[in-house]
């Protein structure tokens, strides 16, 4: 305990630690959006003529949708003929190791606290640091390609495996999805890209860290994650950003898909700049994530931690279409100052048997406001489909506001399924019980924030839960008293 | 005419519209406030339309089937003759109270028993415009812009029923309101009920339906006023035949140390109930508690919309839901909180639990909270299931039959609203009404 405090010590007297950018020369699209953007992104990243269909596809559907209005926050206006929608670091040719890559690239990491030049000595962690849009480094390749894994920048993917990426792309998101993901079809810059082959278990935890740089630019990844049959992939994800007082878009799509008995645990923890104390600033982290569990017995879990973004919009989803399919949903989000988190999941029961759990902790500090939105759907053929939802939210302070909005909807008179909800305070009487032990408020606060978010936690992997538990009490320092 | 797709269209909405042109001279003669709310209703209603699929309240709720049957809108009624077996329908047996018949919202005095009790007025809505309470509270407390029937109800109206319950009154028996809904041809109609109950009074309203005859597609408005100290029991017992549907909705204004129950059971017959209960807790120490029991059956479509607004500190509010769903029946539930900033201190309860036992049968629930003050307590929940396998075993290794044996445990589920029935010859009435509907 005493070293979170520490580090909640530490941290509280400073500003947004990752608020720094790196001065390394871009090469930038021509701002604006158009079906030249589009040609020029693909253009650059060289890809296949399908590809440029597709993404044109995407970018007439995009021009056809309005933007969403039945949100629960207020959308902010964003220009997106006032971005550059592809910046790279200019590079000359393929890295082939560490040495290759920019020295003041790899400084940004280290200050970042990523574990790339010393992954050795942290075993088990294979890193593919996308640096804005273009991957710049891939590490424990080589031990991944032995067990016929494929674990590359999504670019590469386009070159070396074309047919897979072909096979996959956009069968969970379609490109009419919504408009963030048509957006994000027509001009995705890069990403990750995962394949792991038959009866595999992947032996380390896959991680990426998303990094936006670049003034004016919006992100745009794109990541693809396929688990064939028998085989078990976890994937972790977390963003860090620098600060800057302009707002930024990030319209990732995210797309999972397990084949028969296959396992994906993908877990987020997001601390991009929140904006500062008046709400200036800050990312608009619009996000599409869904999984499909396609074949029998498959199994996909969520686990996020939401601590940063202005604003946070985003429902990692589930489509059990297999019989005895698994969907999990663990999620702790945290708002402070102006920030607005809304989020929750979609369960859709299309197999026989399929079961789905939602645990959702909300904390909303400051004038923070944070709404969980969620669904879940029992077709008529989900027989004996079973879902259990959990969704709490905790109020630090008299300003902010805890919203819950679920939509539950069963067609099949077998299925069984169940909400729950409260929204309660810190009670008096458990921080009256931690000061009589002498525990200062202070600290009873963050030990109770800690154990009310531990369900979710307990589900990150090591590396991210220490992590997440930092965040957690740095995001609420000062909120308490 | 052009309407938005969150419209639908119909020739209904065109009489609508027509209707108030026509009759607008004729609304010069009523209290100035009618006219005032109706000109307001009318541009809103003209705004919103009959809501489709694509506004979000309606989700569940398609109206298109409704409005393609041509319903006209009702006229100046002369008065019918009910049938005394008709008025039977709704008995309760037993109970000791003073009945009130409705006949297509008009207040029928002819039908009915007229309590004679110091301080309790009675009338239709077109007798009582200058009635100080009638003006003070009429139309005032629904957000016309965010409830279509109601604006429509509002600018259209042409019947309704005055209570005005005095200070300190407490009127002893229950008044039993039976609504007729009765038609050659079919018909839209919009009756509407202003409830006043005073500072310190205290009153039992049973409001029971019945139809006859032809279609009828009836969009009440209720305004319920709850003054500081009151009492109010408030019972909705709904059923009828499959030719009716109704939209009813229930606007409930609380102030301080007030208390109001709502009782509400629906049964299968009718082919379409849509509730809207609204709630505002508007002073301290309010207490609301809401029951409502569905049991669906056929093709019917139960939709209970409720929203408690909690706006000021101190309050109670409790909400129970639950509905049995049978053949091919569908159940909507969607119930708000709403804890507003100042409004520290409050618990709020809401639960909404649903047996499915028809294999087609659906069911779609939106508990929903949204709170904006930090010292409260709030919960909900939400279930769906059906039959314990377990339980019934237990019951048929006992000897009861599975027909038996399975409404038994549908009296079960539904006990825990009826146990809350606080006048034991409703909760018999209900609970043989569970019997029949179960059939």
């Amino acid at each position: 305990m005493s070293t979170d405090l520490d580090i909640l010590k530490d941290v509280s007297t400073e500003e947004y630690k990752y608020g720094f950018t790196t001065n390394i020369e871009m090469e930038m699209a021509p701002i604006g959006l158009n079906e030249d953007t589009v040609r020029y992104i693909s253009a650059k990243k060289n890809e296949p003529e399908w590809l440029l269909e597709w993404r044109l596809k995407a970018y007439r559907q995009f021009e056809k949708m309005e933007w969403p209005s039945w949100q629960n926050f207020e959308m902010p206006s964003m220009d997106l003929q006032s971005i550059s929608f592809y910046a790279a670091p200019r590079k000359k040719a393929k890295l082939n190791s560490l040495e290759e890559v920019d020295p003041e690239l790899l400084a940004t990491f280290e200050k970042l606290g990523i574990p790339l030049t010393e992954q050795k000595m942290l075993a088990g962690v294979a890193v593919d640091a996308v640096f804005d849009s273009v991957s710049v480094a891939t590490t424990f390749k080589g031990k991944l390609k032995e067990m016929g894994v494929i674990f590359c920048s999504f670019g590469e993917a386009v070159q070396e495996y074309p047919d897979l990426v072909k096979k996959f792309l956009g069968t969970v998101v379609p490109h009419t999805d919504n408009i963030f993901a048509a957006l994000n079809a027509a001009v995705f810059s890069d990403g990750s890209f995962v394949y792991i082959p038959k009866g595999v278990r992947c032996p380390m935890e896959l991680s990426t860290y998303f990094r936006i740089n670049a003034e004016n630019t919006g992100q745009f990844e794109r990541t693809l994650i396929v688990a064939d049959d028998d085989s078990y992939v976890s994937y972790l994800e977390g963003c860090t950003a620098p600060m800057r007082d302009e707002n930024q878009l990030h319209a990732a799509v995210v797309e999972l898909i397990a084949l028969e008995n296959a396992e994906i645990k993908y877990s987020t923890v997001q601390n991009w700049y929140p904006g500062d104390k008046d709400g200036k600033g800050g990312i608009y982290n619009f996000v599409t994530k869904r999984g499909i569990c396609k074949g029998v017995n498959s199994k996909i879990s969520w686990t996020q931690v939401e601590t940063g973004s202005a604003i946070t919009w985003k429902y990692p989803s589930v489509i059990l279409r297999g019989d005895n399919s698994t969907g999990e949903f663990y999620s702790v989000a945290l708002t402070k100052n102006k920030q607005v988190a809304d989020t929750g999941t979609k369960m859709y029961h299309i197999g026989k048997n399929t079961r789905s759990r939602i645990i959702s902790k909300g904390i909303s500090a400051g004038e923070g406001q944070n709404s969980y939105r969620g669904l879940v759907q029992v077709g008529s053929g989900a027989d004996n489909a079973r879902n259990f939802t959990q969704c709490d939210s905790l109020l630090i302070g008299d300003q902010c506001g805890a919203h819950t909005f679920p939509y539950i909807e069963s067609k099949n008179n077998s299925a069984m399924v169940e909400h729950e909800a409260t929204t309660s305070k810190i009670g008096e009487d458990q921080i009256f019980y931690l000061n009589q032990r002498g525990i200062d408020t202070e600290k009873a606060v963050a030990l109770i924030v800690n154990g009310y978010a531990k369900e979710v936690l307990n589900q990150l992997p090591m590396e991210f839960a220490v992590e997440a538990q930092k965040l957690l009490a740095i995001s609420l320092e000062g909120s308490v008293g | 005419m052009e309407h938005r797709t969150t419209q639908i269209n119909s020739t209904l909405y065109d009489q609508c519209i027509a209707d108030y042109e026509v009759r607008s001279p004729l609304f010069a003669a009523e209290a100035p406030e009618v006219v005032a709310a109706r000109a307001q209703a009318i541009e809103q209603f003209k705004q919103l339309g009959f809501p489709s699929t694509k506004v979000e309240d309606w989700k569940y709720t398609n109206l298109v089937p409704v409005l393609k049957e041509n319903f006209e809108l009702e006229q100046d009624a002369e008065v019918l003759t009910v049938a005394e077996a008709l008025l039977a329908q709704a008995k309760i047996d037993l109970l000791d109270c003073y009945r009130i018949v409705l006949v297509n919202g008009k207040y029928r005095a002819d039908l009915s028993e007229v309590p004679a009790v110091e301080g309790l007025f009675l009338s239709s809505l077109s007798d009582a415009a200058d009635r100080p309470a009638f003006k003070q509270h009429f139309g005032k407390y629904i957000d016309l812009s965010k409830f279509h029937f109601a604006a429509a109800n509002t600018a259209l109206f042409r019947n309704g029923l005055f209570i005005d319950v005095k200070r300190n009154t407490v009127v002893e028996k229950p008044l039993h309101l039976i609504h007729v809904a009765t038609a050659g041809a079919p018909t839209y109609f919009q009756p509407r009920q202003l409830f006043v109950v005073g500072t310190s009074a205290s009153i039992s309203v049973i409001e029971s339906y019945v139809t006859d005859g032809a279609p009828v597609f009836v969009n009440n408005v209720a305004e319920i006023v709850v003054q500081e100290n009151a009492q109010m029991q408030h019972f909705y017992i709904q059923a009828g035949d499959a030719n009716a549907r109704y939209v009813h909705h229930t606007e409930v204004y609380q102030q301080a140390n007030s208390q109001y129950n709502n009782y509400k059971a629906s049964f299968p017959g009718t082919s379409l109930w849509r509730n809207n209960m609204n709630i505002a807790l508007d002073g301290e120490n309010v207490e609301s508690h809401l029951y409502g029991l569905y049991l669906a059956g056929g093709h019917q479509l139960v939709d209970n919309h409720t929203i408690v607004d909690h706006r000021k500190p101190h309050c109670n509010s409790n909400e129970l839901y639950k509905g049995v769903m049978k053949d091919e029946s569908a159940g909507v539930f969607n119930g708000k909180i709403f804890v507003r900033k100042d409004a520290q201190k409050t618990n709020a309860f809401q639960q909404n639990n649903n047996m499915l036992l028809g294999k087609k049968a659906v069911v779609d629930s939106k508990p929903q909270l949204e709170i904006f003050a930090d010292d409260v307590k709030c919960s909900h929940g939400s279930t769906m299931g059906q039959f314990n396998p377990e339980a019934l075993f237990y019951l048929k290794s006992r000897g009861i039959g599975d027909e038996k044996a399975r409404a038994l445990l549908v009296h079960a589920f539904a006990y825990d609203v009826t146990e809350k029935i606080p006048i034991p010859e409703v909760q018999s009435h209900i609970n043989a009404l569970i019997d029949q509907g179960l059939k």
